[in-house]
């Protein structure tokens, strides 16, 4: 909101220096945006919370800040009203409205130019100069936060009416917009139409022109949660609606009317006009409602001590009636806080006026672990891969509409409404996110890429529930590091994947699988820790590298974190003293027998002084061993903890193992 | 030394100047003195001379024997420096292998800082879920349907109950009605709002803090904080509390640090609101706290001077590789 200096300054003459001033009302929650120096006067923009309400007119804030000057605000003295014969108002719906106040004058002069003061300072603060009457209304707004509306009497057919809309009803609006009305939206009509969304808006019908000589003026509390609504639903925000919905001070509608015929009365003799006040009696939840504190409650919750006389004298300046009752501070809370409600709401009063820079800082330090082993044991996975070369992402958890359609059922979380078509559901798996992040890169001449990200995937069970998963997911592409030279650059296969994640977590086994959506057959592997499934990796489908326009080789895993095995005691066991012995096999063994499967067979099995096994080559030779065979090789060691081992004692176990794969297997010697 | 003993050392004087190889070189020197070399030979015949003349040819032996093993040493040490200089220096300029390093996202380094430092302060990390409900996201944080701080969150709904949490400040309220003060935590994760301009994204990462325990004050608040943000900086930065309003704290305010000349805000705390409290059945007679929410992604731009927000989702790795050093 836009206020003038020198307005405000009618209310606080003493008012300090500008760059001070500022600052004062930004200490005071009034929080300034920017304060501009126009013509002699200073524009000042103020963020308003959407509590304070009571500061959306000059003597809201000059009454804010008049604890700091000891200066007590008073309202302008105005002409006294009282109720007419002459009724001007039919049904008033007290729901929506519980207090109406309605002002018809007769005869006036609308042709007449706005007064000076009041153009510049409309303009001060943003709001255009429409006409005499408009405008007026408008400036005492600005001035006590009351939004009033005109209606042009010669063009309102008979008595006001306050009540919801029925069925098919419209309005041409003062915005140029045609709006169709519900049952559900408050409306001022006169006998015939609707003449105003109530609170809100004018229709166009019935507006004030220039030529306009009899009027009839509207000055209401509407109740703000209705008003919010209402104008939620049209998305409309206009000055009237911004501060009903907000809460205007409901005590305040009858003295707005008056200080609005003062002010015309001032340019114009006015002869003939009728007043009708409507109101029920409990108007709004805190009027007449009172407020208990101890004393010492300021200093429990603040940690400073505050004087007794300080704090009454702050609630006094703002509008708050105190009085000591035993040892409590008890007081009515004023009709223009809709936000005051129990004693902690005191306390901030006096803590803004206090300053908050005033109080004084501890640290409490508590000696209690606190990461969580979850998120330390993500940091150091997330650790080890960047020292594999992989760069971390963070992308959207949304995607857009359909993406995921192709490759995924009916579990896909849609959001209802989405800031843009392609961030419109949840993501099901992280690697989608991930090849994105590829082609992006790709795009941008990035063909060397390792990433991997740590986030969310989302879900509807079959029952309709949802579940989050937190999963780690990884993706390669390209070759072994563009700062090797040349002749030692190689590309990225499904093994430096392979060989990343068994860096990451103790063992693994990798099994081949079809299941994922996303990857090829030919290269795809569910990925177990011990006996759980905890993930897998594999190569994108054709389709894939299409839909992500990829040129290079990609390969990619997602882990779910959750199901990793934490538990690591790791326990000693002795060490051997006596040398190790190497020893090769090459067998001729059919194409379709996994590796890691004869490697488990050989380990099940368990043989004599055997230590460590694994496989050291594969070729294939179609000619030499026909296309269904492959060559593979194997290197075992040996070693005792008891004596140095013979060549006769490794040659049987030799022996033995070549005989157990032979059977298992159905290998053959390579000769 | 004998004159037989003289032509032997020139002999070999003479072999010893053409010989360019070690392996020529072991050759001599096995003819001489290995085990059936000449000098072996000559040792033999000293056996048969006679006992007057023995003992001078004997010492001519010894001296023979000690010029020949110092003439092939010296001459093993001149082939093996030369030999020295077909080994070529190794370049040590020329790039290492595979060290392609890479890095962690600018945020999750923000997150992980920040968590480092409150948790010094003994707040312990909960984390929480991300599509909550209306009842966890706002109304147990005092945030009724019907009131214009609602606008402050623009939400997005999957269902007509749940939604994409606006902030962490559910996880709150989950934490606080599983345990029993005191309650010293902070919570890291992605929040959504319905909101994208240059300056805001529709995801972004926050964390909060709140401490409630028994005698738990403003100065707490204060104190907590501002040590916070001189350790994140790294150094004393000017700082101000100003009063500010969120429905689940009483009294709210926000802290701004002087950036560049410029206020800027960077969080948004207070005392826990008593409804709050009662709302997930604390006693709020006997229990104070504070809560805090910092914005993960505007601390990182301040510390980095990022000044595109969508930079951090592109994820792109001429953007992400700048921050490889960092840990």
């Amino acid at each position: 909101m836009k206020i003038s200096l020198n307005w405000l300054k009618e209310y606080i003459p003493n008012i300090k220096k500008n760059n001070i001033f500022v600052n004062e009302l930004t200490a005071l929650g009034l929080e300034v945006s920017s304060a501009k120096r126009i013509k002699k006067d200073t524009i000042i923009d103020i963020d308003m919370t959407p509590n304070r309400a009571d500061c959306l007119s000059i003597i809201g804030i000059a009454r804010d800040v008049s604890p700091l000057y000891n200066k007590i605000v008073k309202y302008p003295e105005c002409v006294k009203l009282n109720q007419s014969k002459t009724n001007n108002l039919s049904n008033i719906n007290k729901s929506i409205c519980p207090a109406y106040s309605a002002l018809v004058i007769m005869g006036i002069d609308n042709k007449i130019k706005t007064p000076t003061y009041i153009r510049t300072r409309l303009d001060a603060c943003g709001i255009s100069c429409i006409n005499f009457i408009v405008d007026v209304l408008n400036y005492v707004m600005l001035e006590v936060g009351q939004p009033m509306h005109a209606f042009d009497k010669d063009k309102f057919d008979g008595k006001v009416c306050v009540r919801y809309a029925k069925k098919n009803e419209k309005i041409n609006a003062l915005d140029g917009e045609e709006y169709s009305l519900s049952t559900e939206t408050p409306v001022i009509t006169d006998n015939k139409s609707v003449q105003a969304i109530a609170g809100i808006i004018g229709s166009t019908q019935s507006s004030v022109n220039l030529k306009t000589k009899n009027i009839i003026i509207e000055s209401a509390f509407f109740t703000p949660s209705i008003i919010r609504k209402t104008a939620k639903s049209y998305r409309l925000q206009t000055d009237a609606s911004y501060r009903f919905e907000r809460g205007v001070d409901p005590e305040i509608n009858k003295y707005a009317i008056a200080r609005v015929l003062s002010i015309i009365k001032n340019h114009m003799s006015i002869n003939k006009y009728y007043f009708n006040n409507i109101k029920i009696k409990k108007i709004a939840n805190h009027v007449g409602k009172t407020v208990k504190i101890h004393p010492s409650e300021f200093s429990q919750l603040l940690g400073t001590d505050i004087q007794l006389k300080f704090i009454i004298k702050t609630l006094k300046y703002l509008g708050f009636k105190p009085k000591m009752n035993k040892s409590f501070i008890q007081t009515t809370v004023p009709s223009h806080r809709f936000d005051i409600n129990i004693s902690h709401d005191l306390v901030e009063e006096v803590a803004r006026i206090y300053g908050y820079d005033n109080f004084k800082p501890i640290l409490k330090v508590d000696s209690i672990s606190y990461k969580s082993s979850k998120l330390n044991k993500i940091n150091s996975y997330s650790n080890i891969l960047t020292s594999r070369g992989y760069n971390e992402t963070i992308s959207f958890s949304f995607l857009p509409k359909g993406s995921q359609k192709k490759y995924s059922e009916s579990n896909i979380i849609e959001i209802m409404n989405p800031i843009s078509s392609d961030k419109s559901e949840m993501r099901l798996t992280l690697i989608h996110s991930l090849l994105r992040t590829c082609q992006y890169n790709h795009s941008r001449q990035h063909y060397n890429v390792k990433l991997f990200e740590y986030g969310k995937t989302y879900k509807k069970s079959s029952k309709s529930k949802i579940i989050e998963q937190n999963i780690l997911a990884g993706l390669i592409s390209g070759i072994n590091s563009e700062l090797n030279i040349k002749s030692e650059q190689k590309d990225l296969t499904f093994f430096d994947l392979k060989g990343d994640l068994i860096s990451l977590f103790p063992n693994l086994s990798f099994k081949p699988s079809i299941d994922s959506s996303y990857l090829d057959k030919s290269c795809q592997a569910n990925i177990y820790q011990d006996k759980n499934i905890i993930g897998y990796c594999g190569e994108p489908k054709k389709e894939i590298y299409n839909l992500f326009d990829l040129k290079n080789k990609v390969f990619c895993f997602e882990i779910m974190t959750d199901k990793l095995n934490n538990e690591e005691s790791i326990k000693y066991s002795n060490i051997s003293i006596f040398p190790k012995i190497k020893r090769d096999l090459t067998v001729l063994i059919d194409d379709k027998i996994l590796g890691q499967d004869i490697i488990d067979a050989i380990e099940r099995k368990s043989f004599n002084y055997m230590i460590n096994s694994k496989i050291s080559d594969i070729f294939y030779n179609e000619a030499e061993f026909g296309p269904s065979m492959k060559s593979m090789s194997f290197e075992f060691i040996f070693q005792d903890k008891k004596g140095t081992l013979t060549d006769n004692t490794i040659n049987s176990e030799m022996d033995k193992i070549f005989s157990f794969i032979k059977q298992s297997f159905k290998a053959k010697i390579r000769t | 030394m004998s004159k037989k003993h003289t032509s032997l050392i020139s002999e070999l004087r003479g072999k010893l100047k053409t010989c360019d190889s070690s392996h020529e070189l072991s050759n001599i020197k096995s003819y001489y003195l290995g085990k059936n070399g000449i000098l072996a030979d000559e040792f033999i015949k000293l056996k048969s001379v006679k006992l007057s003349e023995k003992k001078e040819l004997g010492m001519s032996l010894n001296i023979l024997k000690n010029e020949m093993q110092d003439l092939i040493s010296q001459k093993l040490n001149l082939l093996s420096s030369e030999n020295d200089k077909d080994i070529k220096a190794t370049d040590v300029t020329l790039p290492g292998k595979n060290i392609s390093l890479g890095s962690r996202h600018p945020i999750a380094i923000t997150i992980n800082d920040i968590m480092d430092i409150l948790g010094s302060y003994g707040f312990t990390s909960v984390e929480g879920l991300e599509i909550e409900d209306e009842f966890h996201n706002f109304e147990a944080l005092n945030i009724s349907d019907n009131h214009p701080a609602r606008d402050m969150h623009d939400t997005f709904y999957v269902s007509d109950n749940k939604l994409l949490r606006t902030h962490t400040s559910s996880v709150q309220i989950r934490s606080m009605m599983v345990a029993e003060p005191p309650l010293k935590i902070m919570t890291p994760g992605k929040v959504y709002r319905c909101d994208s301009d240059p300056t805001h994204s529709p995801m972004f990462h926050q964390i909060e803090g709140l401490h409630i325990d028994e005698n738990i004050n403003f100065g707490h608040l204060k104190g907590t904080l501002i040590h916070f943000i001189k350790e994140f900086f790294g150094k004393e930065m000017q700082i101000r509390f100003r009063p500010s309003y969120f429905p689940f704290t009483e009294p709210s305010a926000e802290i701004d640090i002087k950036f560049k000349g410029k206020w800027l805000e960077v969080l948004g705390c207070g005392m826990v609101h008593p409804n709050v409290l009662s709302n997930v059945n604390i006693d709020n007679k006997k229990y104070t706290g504070f809560a805090f929410g910092l914005g993960v992604e505007r601390l990182t731009m301040l510390r980095h001077s990022i000044t595109d927000l969508r930079m951090f989702y592109d994820n792109d790795i001429s953007f992400l590789s700048q921050f490889k050093d960092l840990k």
